[in-house]
C-alpha cells in the first residue's frame, strides 16, 4: 500500500463519485507525494469538494480506490481519519465556545490526552496568531480568523495526511504568507499536504506538484519544476520599445505587444514599454537576456507573464474549448 | 481486520517503516493511536483496531455531551425557559391546591383521595410540558448541527457515530432532566397534601425521566431523518401527540369496529320471576350482548404516557383493591380503566342484584401492571430512533439523502 522508496501520502486510482445523475467525481487519479505539498486545481463544479470529502473519509467513492497514509478510507475509516486533518471549504465553529475550548474540545474527540493536549492547543493558537483571542468566544472572530481556527482545528492531532480546501479564501495578506510558510514547513516535516485553491498565484510559490482536475476528471498533473520549464510568455521591460522591437525581430524572435499597450500601434515609438515572447524556462531567459544586454538594449525586466500554474490552467482550458 | 503487527506475516501494508523504530520504543498504547504528539510515532506502530460506527466509550460520550451542553447552557435562552417552567409549574400546583382548598381546611380529617388527586395532576403537568419541551431539545441535534457545518468536522475525528449519537442524547436528556428537577419541589409539596407514599414519588419522578429520555430519542431520530430542522421537530411532535392525545382518539374512534353482539351467559333473576314473592334465586342464562372487546385495543391506552405514569402508582393501601370509592382519585381511575380495558368484557356476567360480590362469574381483571408494555413500546420507538440516528451518521456515506449537505 505504501508502495517503495518514496512513501505516497495520498494515491487516488480512478475514483468515481456521483450524486443521483450529476457525476461530480468521474475518474480522478491523484498522487500526493509525503513531504510534498500538492496543489489540486480547477474550476468551480470540477469536483474538488467531492474529491476531497472522499479522501477524509466522509464520502465512499462508487468506483477506484483511495489510500490515504496508506490506508483505505473505506475499510478503515477510523484508522485514516486519525491521521488525516481536514479542512473543509465552508464550516461552522461552536460560536459560544471559545478559541481554546474549541481546540480543546477536537483534542478530546481525537483521543488526545488532556496533558499533551493543553501545550499543543496553546502551541496551536499561536501559531495561527489567535494567542489573544483564545479565551473570546468564537463568534467574535472575523472570517479569516474563523479561517484560521479551522486550521488549526485540522492540525490538532497531528495528521500525516493534511487535506485543504480552499484554506486562503477569506484571509488576509499577511494570513496568507503565513499559511504559505506553514504548509512549507509541515511538509518539510513529512507531512502530505493537499491543497485546493483557486488562487493559482499562491500555489505558485508553495506547491512541489500540481493536478489539475476538470468535470470531475484528472486532465494533468505535474510537476511545479516541469510547469516552471515548460513554453510560455515572459515578459521584457525596456526603456525604448522601438530599439527592441528593431533587435528582436533582427535576432528572429518573435515578439508581441503586451496587453494593455495601446491597440493599432504598427509602429513601436522610441518610448518605455514591455512585449511578450514565449521562453521555455529560466535558462532559456537568461540566455536572451545576455543577448540582449550584450546587444546595449535598455532592458529593465525580464519576468513570467503569468504564473506557470496560470499558464497551465489557461492552456487546458484552451484545449477543451 | 488488522491482526497486529507482531504476527510477523509478511503483509504488504506494515512491515517497511516498522522494522527501525519497534524495537527500541515501548509499545504505545492501543487504544490511541493518534494521541501521540510526534507526526513519526503513529507511522512506526502497527495501525491498531479500526473502530466502527457502533464503537463505544464513555469518554467519547462524555465529550460530545460536554460540548452539546456547554453551547446550550451559554445561551440565555436555557435560563428563561427553565423560570418560565418554574413559574408554570409553581402556578399549576398552587392552582390545584386552590380548587381542593375547601376539602383541604374544613374536612376533619382529609380523604387520602384529595392528595393523591393533586399529586397526580400536578405529575400530569409535568409530564404534559416535558412532552412539549424535549422535542426542542434533540429534534433539531443532528440536522441543526449539518446546516451550521460544525458535523461534518465532528465525523471526522476519532470519534465514532454511535459516539455522537449517544452524547447527543445524553445531552439532551440531561437538558430535560433539569427541567424535571425543576418541577421537583411542587411535586414534594403535592405530595405534602397526602395520600402519596414517598416511594411513589421516586418512581414516578424516575419514570417521567425515561420518558423523557424515549422521547428525546426519538427527536434525535428524526433530526437525522430530515435536512430541515423545522420538519424533524414537526415530525416528533407528531410522535409525541401521537401516543398522548391522537391513540385516545383512535381508541374511541375504533371502539364500532371493536364492538360486537356476543352470546354471553348471564347470572339473572329469572325472567319469569315475580318481585312480591322474596327474594329470587338467580340462574344461568344465555343471551345475545353488545360488547366492546377492548382486549383488542387496550394497547393504544397502554403506549400513552400519562396511562404508564398513571399505571404505574403504586395503588393506595386503603380499601379492598379495586374498591371504586377509595381510590378515585385519576391516576387510579386511569390504572383501574386500562386494566379492564386490556381484560375486556369476557362472556361471563354477574347481573344478579342480590349478589354485590361477582358471585359465580369466572372473569377476573388481569390486575398484572400495564406500564412496562407501554414504557416498552416508548423505549423500542427511542432505541429505533438510536439505531437509525447512527446509520445516518455512518462514515463514510454511500448515499447522501436530497437536500442535505455532507459537509
Amino acid at each position: 500500500m505504501t508502495g517503495g522508496g518514496v512513501a505516497a501520502g495520498i494515491v487516488a486510482t480512478d475514483v468515481h463519485r456521483h450524486f443521483g445523475t450529476v457525476r461530480a467525481v468521474n475518474g480522478v487519479n491523484l498522487t500526493a507525494r509525503k513531504g510534498a505539498v500538492t496543489a489540486l486545481i480547477g474550476p468551480n463544479g470540477s469536483g474538488k469538494t467531492t474529491l476531497l470529502l472522499v479522501l477524509a473519509g466522509l464520502l465512499t467513492p462508487h468506483a477506484g480506490t483511495v489510500r490515504v497514509a496508506g490506508l483505505d478510507p473505506v475499510a478503515q475509516n477510523s484508522l485514516a481519519r486519525t491521521r488525516t486533518g481536514w479542512m473543509p471549504d465552508v464550516f461552522g465553529t461552536w460560536d459560544s465556545l471559545t478559541a481554546r475550548e474549541v481546540l480543546t474540545t477536537v483534542a478530546d474527540a481525537y483521543r488526545i490526552p488532556r496533558a499533551v493536549a493543553r501545550p499543543r492547543v496553546a502551541g496551536l493558537l499561536d501559531l495561527v496568531h489567535l494567542g489573544e483571542y483564545a479565551n473570546r468566544p468564537a463568534h467574535v472572530l472575523s472570517r479569516g480568523q474563523k479561517q484560521r481556527l479551522g486550521l488549526a482545528r485540522a492540525l490538532v492531532h497531528d495528521p500525516e495526511v493534511l487535506l485543504l480546501d480552499e484554506p486562503a479564501s477569506g484571509l488576509d495578506p499577511r494570513s496568507r504568507v503565513d499559511l504559505r510558510h506553514l504548509l512549507r514547513d509541515l511538509a518539510a516535516d513529512g507531512v502530505t499536504v493537499l491543497v485546493s485553491s483557486h488562487v493559482l498565484s499562491e500555489l505558485d510559490e508553495m506547491a512541489d506538484d500540481a493536478v489539475f482536475i476538470s468535470r470531475g476528471q484528472t486532465v494533468a498533473s505535474e510537476s511545479m519544476a516541469a510547469a516552471a520549464s515548460s513554453l510560455r510568455p515572459w515578459r521584457i521591460g525596456t526603456l525604448s520599445l522601438s530599439a527592441l522591437t528593431s533587435w528582436l525581430t533582427d535576432a528572429d524572435v518573435a515578439w508581441r505587444p503586451a496587453t494593455g499597450h495601446g491597440p493599432g500601434l504598427d509602429m513601436p515609438h522610441d518610448e518605455p514599454g514591455s512585449v511578450l515572447v514565449d521562453l521555455a524556462g529560466a535558462k532559456q531567459a537568461s540566455e536572451l537576456l545576455a543577448r540582449m544586454v550584450g546587444a546595449g538594449q535598455p532592458v529593465s525586466s525580464l519576468a513570467p507573464a503569468a504564473g506557470a500554474l496560470e499558464h497551465t490552467y489557461l492552456a487546458l482550458e484552451e484545449e477543451r474549448r | 481486520m488488522n491482526t497486529s503487527a507482531a504476527d510477523g506475516t509478511p503483509v504488504a501494508a506494515t512491515p517497511a517503516p516498522e522494522s527501525p523504530a519497534a524495537p527500541p520504543s515501548p509499545p504505545p498504547p492501543p487504544e490511541s493511536p493518534a494521541a501521540t504528539p510526534s507526526p513519526e510515532a503513529p507511522a512506526a506502530p502497527g495501525p491498531g483496531r479500526n473502530r466502527g460506527a457502533w464503537a463505544l466509550s464513555w469518554h467519547g460520550i462524555r465529550t460530545v455531551a460536554v460540548l452539546e451542553l456547554r453551547q446550550r447552557v451559554r445561551s440565555t435562552k436555557w435560563i428563561v425557559a427553565l423560570v418560565a417552567w418554574f413559574i408554570l409549574v409553581g402556578a399549576i400546583t398552587g392552582l390545584t391546591f386552590a380548587a381542593f382548598r375547601s376539602d383541604l381546611t374544613t374536612g376533619i380529617q382529609t380523604e387520602p383521595w384529595i392528595g393523591r388527586t393533586i399529586f397526580g395532576l400536578v405529575v400530569f403537568f409535568v409530564l404534559f410540558l416535558g412532552l412539549l419541551v424535549s422535542p426542542t431539545l434533540s429534534a433539531t441535534s443532528i440536522n441543526g448541527d449539518r446546516a451550521a457545518g460544525t458535523l461534518a468536522t465532528l465525523q471526522v475525528t476519532a470519534l465514532s457515530a454511535a459516539e455522537i449519537v449517544f452524547g447527543k442524547l445524553l445531552a439532551s436528556w440531561i437538558a430535560a432532566l433539569a427541567f424535571l428537577a425543576v418541577s421537583v419541589p411542587f411535586v414534594l409539596i403535592a405530595m405534602s397534601a397526602g395520600g402519596t407514599s414517598a416511594v411513589a414519588v421516586l418512581s414516578t419522578l424516575a419514570l417521567l425521566a425515561i420518558i423523557l429520555a424515549a422521547v428525546c430519542a426519538i427527536g434525535l431520530g428524526f433530526s437525522a431523518l430530515t435536512a430541515r430542522t423545522s420538519a424533524s421537530a414537526v415530525l416528533t411532535y407528531i410522535v409525541v401527540a401521537s401516543l398522548s392525545v391522537l391513540s385516545l382518539i383512535f381508541f374511541g374512534l375504533t371502539v364500532p369496529a371493536i364492538s360486537a353482539t356476543d352470546q354471553v351467559r348471564v347470572y339473572d333473576v329469572p325472567m319469569d320471576s315475580v318481585w312480591d314473592q322474596g327474594n329470587p334465586q338467580c340462574t344461568w342464562r344465555v343471551q345475545a350482548m353488545k360488547q366492546v372487546h377492548t382486549e383488542r385495543t387496550w394497547w393504544l391506552l397502554a403506549i400513552n404516557p400519562f396511562v404508564v405514569v398513571a399505571d404505574a402508582m403504586p395503588e393506595a393501601g386503603l380499601g379492598t383493591p379495586g374498591d371504586f370509592v377509595t381510590n378515585e382519585d385519576p391516576m387510579s381511575l386511569i390504572r383501574r380503566g386500562v386494566r379492564e380495558a386490556r381484560t375486556g368484557p369476557g362472556y361471563e356476567h354477574n347481573l344478579c342484584l342480590s349478589n354485590t360480590s361477582s358471585g359465580p362469574v369466572q372473569r377476573a381483571l388481569d390486575r398484572s401492571p400495564v406500564w412496562p408494555w407501554g414504557l416498552g413500546a416508548n423505549l423500542l420507538l427511542g432505541a429505533i430512533a438510536v439505531w437509525f440516528a447512527v446509520r445516518r451518521l455512518r462514515i463514510p456515506q454511500l448515499t447522501v439523502s436530497r437536500g442535505t449537505r455532507v459537509a
